[in-house]
């Protein structure tokens, strides 16, 4: 009897709390393999950098695409995905009160998939059959072995996704008529946009394995590209709004303000979803078999995700102006050293903020046809996603290390701690300034993308362009120390730290917030109309793909 | 207010020559893009015709019937393949097609949609999941041009896009019709 009352007590504390114990190793597990990723990731994109720059020669049993395509499935797959789903999970745990028994169990199955699968998509990558980088697009074919590690990969996610749903419906049963918890939310967003934007990919690998195999002799290349980008696409996307989670629910809680409208960050969520998946085409933009009328047409639906990222700039300027005024800073701009820049749970997210002006800034660059020509395919492009996933992602999840890995361990941050995210997250921006940076000036100078060291017969222009890359090289060498310093700081707080407990940030709504209507809640139509414009997208080159299709592509191994 | 300049604002934005253009060069573009943003643009101007003369609509609209079945009527005109294509050849159809869909569909839509009860809504989307099942199958298996002014290819387009309406629509009821609202809400 004794028993059963202490551990209802404790399960009550805990619910309270919002922190389960099995809900925190579930978090913690993905946390562990993002952060491995990150250290494996991160030498690999060091060693990557130098023999770009032609400062190191990789030994004769490491290929540079080889590298390049381990760096990328690491990084872009594996940290951004056990990332945003040990993330997320822990706050569906601590917003609704702990997950579902079998929630638990969908999030372990979908572990040990997406483990399995990694394990499938290494070894080839190991044993240099799958130099294919991590966008893989035919008709460059790896062995179907890590293909199949693919389809596992997704089905991990599908099966987190679901559970996600299961335990968001029950709560709504539970809570008739209110809204969903902010967090939650973005959580249902981000899992509504997993599912969907990887159900195109997966019909892309199912395409592909049989060729693969050798089972079929050619494939469809502009459709298996269309179908990967309407995915690849909308990872980004997923990454960017698991970012602006934190922006509008944490920050405001850690610099001591109360979030923005509610109403606003909702229908920022609903329209980033519903808008997101046919914006893939830009990434299509100089691809032939689209005609010039559909390519003009989807500069449109590209454009207009850059909306509620304005809405979003707006909001969140708002509530540092706000606050900061609140804890009495005066003049035009008094209010920004009101802000708590020596804490890391602030300051790495807002470097993220900011460095999202200059990636956002990019991206419409190459939305529009006439510049995307200039920078198509050239460094810049890799400048650019080091500027918007290297650093608003990768810069907020940094930030938001410092407070959930303490919290899902129950252990404190320390003030030393503190000021080696602070020096780390000044690393890493510097090192990105470096890199990115050059990345972006040497592409406009037309130095390609996905290409190992080459002088091209010492032609001058492109000997122009090493001083660049040994710019880049410097900025990897300082990212390399920033992904040390984080990793330690990561498994310190996870096992080293003081005892203790954390918060789970979330901030308020502001006081006189006008009331949320329910109808943001109606997941179910947001989805269909999600549906409607992937199909209208979509419909177009899908068929122009498929009806007039060329004879298709063998297999081929350039490596 | 604000709402019918908007909708007014959309409306002289598709007039505009060079957007009339590009929306008609494209078969699909030009049935489930063009004709459906003027529905909107009525539908956001409506409001302006509802302030004004609110006891017209109470006569002649009190149940939303009248309206609806308007608006089915234009919206079902325009699916016509032949009316696309005297809209693209003679500039009268063309006025015509834009004031319809703009005046005629969706102003009395927007009138309507409130009035009606939850069964006469369900019908008007079980009309359309059948009109654009219909026309996704017709389009994909009739083997000449329907229309003068598109290819074949663009014909196969657009029998897929409005299957993958059609199919939208579908989904939508199926969601509302085994979900419990009232088990949430």
């Amino acid at each position: 009897m004794e028993t059963a009352l202490k551990e209802s007590y404790i399960q009550k504390v805990n619910r309270y709390m919002g922190l389960q114990r099995e809900d925190a190793r579930i978090s913690k597990s993905y946390l562990f393999v993002a952060f491995v990723a990150l250290l494996l990731g991160g030498i690999l994109g060091l060693l990557q950098g130098l023999n770009r720059a032609g400062m190191l020669e990789l030994p004769y049993w490491l290929n540079y695409y080889q590298v390049l395509t381990a760096h990328g499935v690491l990084l872009v797959l594996v940290l951004t995905a056990f990332f945003t789903i040990g993330y997320f999970y822990a706050g569906l745990s601590h917003t609704l009160g702990g997950l579902l028994p079998k929630v638990r169990k969908m999030a372990w199955i979908g572990f040990s998939l997406k483990i399995v699968g990694f394990v499938f998509a290494v070894i080839p990558i190991l044993l240099n059959q799958a130099s294919v980088l991590y966008t893989f697009y035919p008709p460059m074919a790896a062995s179907p072995y890590f293909y199949i590690g693919l389809v596992l990969i997704v089905l991990g996610v599908w099966m987190c996704a679901f559970g996600a749903f299961i335990n968001v419906a029950h709560w709504r049963k539970n809570n008739r008529g209110q809204n969903l918890p902010i967090f939650s939310f973005f959580a249902t967003g981000v899992f509504v946009l997993l599912f969907f934007g990887s159900i195109p990919v997966a019909i892309e690998v199912f395409m592909i394995i049989p060729w693969a195999f050798g089972w079929v002799e050619t494939i469809n290349v502009m459709l298996s590209r269309t179908l990967f980008w309407a995915f690849g696409h909308t990872l980004v996307n997923i990454w960017y709004l698991t970012a602006v989670s934190a922006w509008y629910v944490i920050v405001p809680k850690v610099i001591g303000g109360r979030r923005f409208s509610d109403t606003l960050t909702r229908i920022v969520v609903i329209l980033l979803v519903v808008m997101n998946i046919p914006g893939g085409f830009h990434h299509q933009i100089v691809d032939p078999g689209i005609s010039q009328e559909v390519k003009f047409l989807h500069v449109f639906m590209s454009l207009s995700i850059a909306f509620p990222s304005l809405m979003t700039a707006y909001a969140m300027f708002s509530v540092f102006e706000r606050t900061g005024r609140k804890q009495g800073g005066k003049g035009l701009l008094g209010w920004y050293k009101k802000l708590p820049w020596g804490d890391v749970r602030f300051l790495a997210p807002m470097i993220a903020m900011i460095a999202f002006i200059v990636g956002g800034a990019g991206g419409i660059v190459q939305s529009t046809n006439q510049l995307n020509q200039v920078v198509h395919n050239t460094m810049w492009i890799v400048g650019h996603f080091h500027i918007t996933v290297g650093t608003s992602v990768i810069l907020t999840f940094f930030g938001i290390t410092y407070w959930l890995v303490p919290y899902i361990s129950n252990r404190t941050l320390t003030p030393k701690i503190n000021r080696l995210g602070v020096i780390q997250t000044f690393i890493w921006t510097v090192g990105m300034l470096f890199m990115a940076g050059s990345m972006h000036y040497v592409g406009l100078l037309g130095a390609p993308r996905r290409t190992s060291y080459t002088t091209y017969g010492e032609s001058a222009t492109a000997m122009g362009w090493d001083p660049f890359m040994i710019l880049i090289a410097i900025g990897g060498v300082l990212l390399i120390v920033g992904v040390l310093l984080q990793v330690y700081a990561v498994f310190h707080l996870m096992f080293r730290a003081p005892k203790g407990k954390t918060e789970f940030p979330i901030a308020e709504r502001e006081e006189h917030d006008t009331y949320t209507p329910y109808w943001t809640e109606r997941w179910g139509n947001w989805i269909v109309i999600m549906l409607l414009l992937i199909a209208m997208g979509y419909v177009i080159p899908i068929v122009d793909f498929t009806i007039n299709a060329p004879p298709g592509s063998p297999p081929i191994k350039t490596w | 207010m604000k709402q019918s300049l908007i909708g007014l604002l959309l409306f002289i934005v598709l007039s505009l020559p060079p957007v009339v253009t590009l929306l008609e060069s494209i078969m699909i573009i030009h049935m489930h893009m063009q004709m459906p943003l003027l529905v909107i643009a009525g539908a956001l101007f409506g409001r302006y015709f509802q302030i004004h003369f609110p006891h017209f609509w109470e006569k002649w609209n009190g149940n939303g019937i009248p309206g609806i079945t308007l608006f089915v009527i234009i919206a079902v005109y325009w699916s016509i393949p032949r009316t696309m294509d005297d809209a693209l050849t003679y500039p009268s159809v063309e006025v015509f097609k834009f004031m319809s869909l703009f005046l005629l569909a969706g102003v009395p839509l927007y009138d309507s949609w409130k009035r009606l009860n939850v069964t006469l809504k369900n019908s008007v989307f079980i009309l359309f999941t059948i009109l654009f099942l219909s026309m996704g199958w017709l389009y994909l298996n009739v083997t000449q041009q329907l229309c003068n002014n598109y290819l074949l290819i663009d014909q196969i387009t657009l029998g897929w896009g409005s299957a993958a309406m059609g199919v939208c629509i579908a989904i939508y009821l199926l969601y509302t019709t085994f979900t419990d609202p009232s088990q949430y809400e």
